[in-house]
């Protein structure tokens, strides 16, 4: 109309290019993520437990008789961030769950009606983050747990074929649980009921471990965790994916959660 | 300008709102009333995207708010002033605001400072009473700078110093000629600071004009007369025209005679009168009048006296 004295002014309203658009949401998902406690108490344990817990698995293995089981001297890394990947998921979840708890989500989405983009922003900020903390915990757990193993029978060097792709692997894994985490946050909506989505994603299918050989397996090597492993372990289990594939199953699960996530994001009433 | 074209929205079988259609102007303060679950929130959720309508649609400047690029820059919106991540600060949320819409972090303290936040802009909010937060969703309304303001129930939780403050801040913007849409359940409050109302009941329009005209067009004007012998008095009442209705308690109230007349009358037929009040519809009475069928949540009166006893405010259980 044509009586409005008042409005944007004609420079600040041409249309920005989708990248400044996307530097902006990167921005404001940034400034969220980093103004609230949580995600540094999530972070703190994600980073801190693991390593600590890879030097008692170490110190376990070290202890262990020459002459038992085999097992894999890049274990105690990966079994150390199996608690990790809650904290992470939490970190996640919470990313929606908080918005929508308090209602805040009205005002994100009132700033970018444009909703698939708030959750790409949203997976992009806790999804780098945590891929680099993923990063410092697997090597940082990798190099604890070896100046324990180095000593015995289980010590490796970084320098061993399949030895550096099993570490940094190890710490996609815990990007991938925040992915999953931001996604069921977006989906469910309530930050309880997030979390106990993610833990059931995450870790409830190790429960086909159970299962009858061959069952156990067929179903098996593409439950999360078990993938997980295959992708870091220095020696594959035979009866699951190749590694090749156990990364695919791996990626596969957060990104089939991001798609539901986008689809349902935009359907729903806030 | 917001503009409403036959906007309905069912949520299963509810119908929260029906067929409705109006056009916000800029330039003026207008209200926007009904009593609690007529469907306000709801409009102005639609009208920014947030819910989808079962049909109609709702244009901002003549366009759909979700195609808008940096939409603060058009509307700001107040829907829920607790609607906060509590151990945020102020600044840091409205930074993250600001940085959606490409809004540099001087605007942000311009905001504080409008807002008179400024000395708290860096303390987290769950500390901030009511009062403070509807001055930061105040805040985080004005940061594009928008010729198009919604508030949802901006009153809530002010003191009557707040109150003071907001109702002129809403004419400053009015008069600035943008279009500001304030939505309230209470009519006195409306009616000092709207020039223009609309009304909804149940989701459908109940009035849109001029708040002057809705006062004019729904007050009633009356006398309340008591008198020993009230008999008598009626039937020379209703000879001269005018309408009476006995009250239960003997009181008479009567309309189209004004009071001076009715006590000359009463005089000239040696009628004694013990009471004579001339009563002027309140605007809130006016409002019940428009709405009160429309209510859906009626409270019960607790027992009174039989004579009149003081009518409590937002029960309309008439």
């Amino acid at each position: 109309m044509s009586t409005v004295t008042t409005g944007p002014d004609p420079a600040r309203a041409a249309t920005p290019s989708v990248a400044v658009r996307a530097r902006d949401l990167l921005g404001c998902e940034w400034t969220k993520f980093r103004s609230v406690r949580s995600t540094y108490w999530t972070l703190a344990v994600a980073v801190v437990t693991p390593i600590g817990f890879s030097v008692l698995v170490a110190s376990a293995f070290a202890a262990s008789p020459p002459g038992a089981a085999p097992v894999d001297p890049l274990l105690p890394g990966l079994l150390s961030l199996e608690y990790a990947v809650i904290a992470v998921a939490v970190l996640g979840v919470l990313s929606f769950s908080s918005e929508f708890g308090t209602g805040l989500i009205r005002t994100t989405f009132a700033a970018a009606p444009r909703r698939r983009a708030v959750l790409a922003a949203k997976a992009a900020v806790t999804g780098t983050v945590t891929l680099i903390a993923g990063e410092v915990v697997a090597f940082s757990s990798f190099f604890a747990a070896q100046s324990i193993l180095a000593g015995h029978h289980l010590g490796v060097s970084l320098s061993r074929p399949g030895v550096p792709g099993a570490v940094l692997a190890a710490g996609v894994l815990l990007c991938v649980c925040a992915l999953i985490g931001v996604a069921l946050g977006a989906i469910i909506r309530h930050t309880a009921g997030g979390i106990a989505a993610a833990i059931g994603v995450i870790v409830l299918p190790a429960i086909v471990a159970l299962l009858p050989a061959p069952w156990n397996g067929r179903i098996g090597r593409f439950a999360l965790l078990d993938a997980a492993r295959q992708v870091t372990a220095l020696h594959p289990q035979p009866n699951l994916l190749a590694p090749a594939l156990s990364l695919l199953v791996l990626l596969a699960w957060p990104a089939a959660a991001l798609l539901a996530a986008s689809v349902l994001i935009t359907r729903r009433d806030v | 300008m917001i503009e409403l074209d036959r906007v309905s929205k069912r949520f299963g079988p509810v119908v929260a709102l029906d067929d409705l259609s109006f056009t916000v102007r800029p330039g003026h303060v207008t209200g926007f009333l009904g009593p609690n679950g007529a469907g306000k929130t709801t409009t102005m959720k639609i009208i920014i995207g947030l819910d989808a309508p079962t049909s109609g649609t709702a244009l901002v400047n003549g366009r759909r708010y979700d195609r808008l690029i940096r939409p603060l820059h058009q509307v700001g919106t107040l829907l829920d002033a607790t609607a906060l991540h509590g151990g945020r600060t102020a600044r840091l949320h409205l930074a993250s605001i600001a940085q959606s819409n490409g809004i540099g972090r001087h605007r942000v303290t311009e905001v504080l400072r409008l807002t008179g936040l400024e000395a708290v802009a860096d303390r987290r909010v769950k500390g901030y009473s009511l009062g403070m937060k509807q001055r930061l969703g105040l805040a985080a309304a004005l940061l594009g700078d928008p010729p198009i303001l919604m508030f949802d129930e901006p009153v809530n939780g002010l003191d009557t110093e707040g109150i003071g403050w907001i109702r002129q801040f809403f004419k400053a913007l009015a008069a600035q000629g943008r279009t500001v849409l304030v939505s309230s359940h209470l009519m006195s409050e409306m009616a000092l600071t709207a020039d223009h109302l609309i009304v909804i009941g149940r989701g459908q329009l109940l009035a849109d004009m001029p708040t002057a005209q809705l006062i004019a067009s729904n007050a009633r004007h009356d006398v309340l007369v008591r008198s020993p012998r009230a008999t008598e008095l009626v039937s020379l009442l209703t000879a001269r025209g005018a309408t009476v209705t006995p009250q239960p308690d003997g009181a008479l109230v009567v309309t189209g005679l004004d009071a001076a007349a009715i006590g000359d009358l009463a005089a000239a037929h040696g009628i004694a009168v013990h009471a004579l009040v001339p009563r002027q519809a309140s605007l809130e009475d006016a409002y019940l009048d428009l709405t009160g069928e429309s209510v859906d949540y009626h409270g019960t009166m607790p027992a009174m006296p039989a004579d009149q006893g003081p009518v409590t405010e937002g029960t309309p259980t008439r």
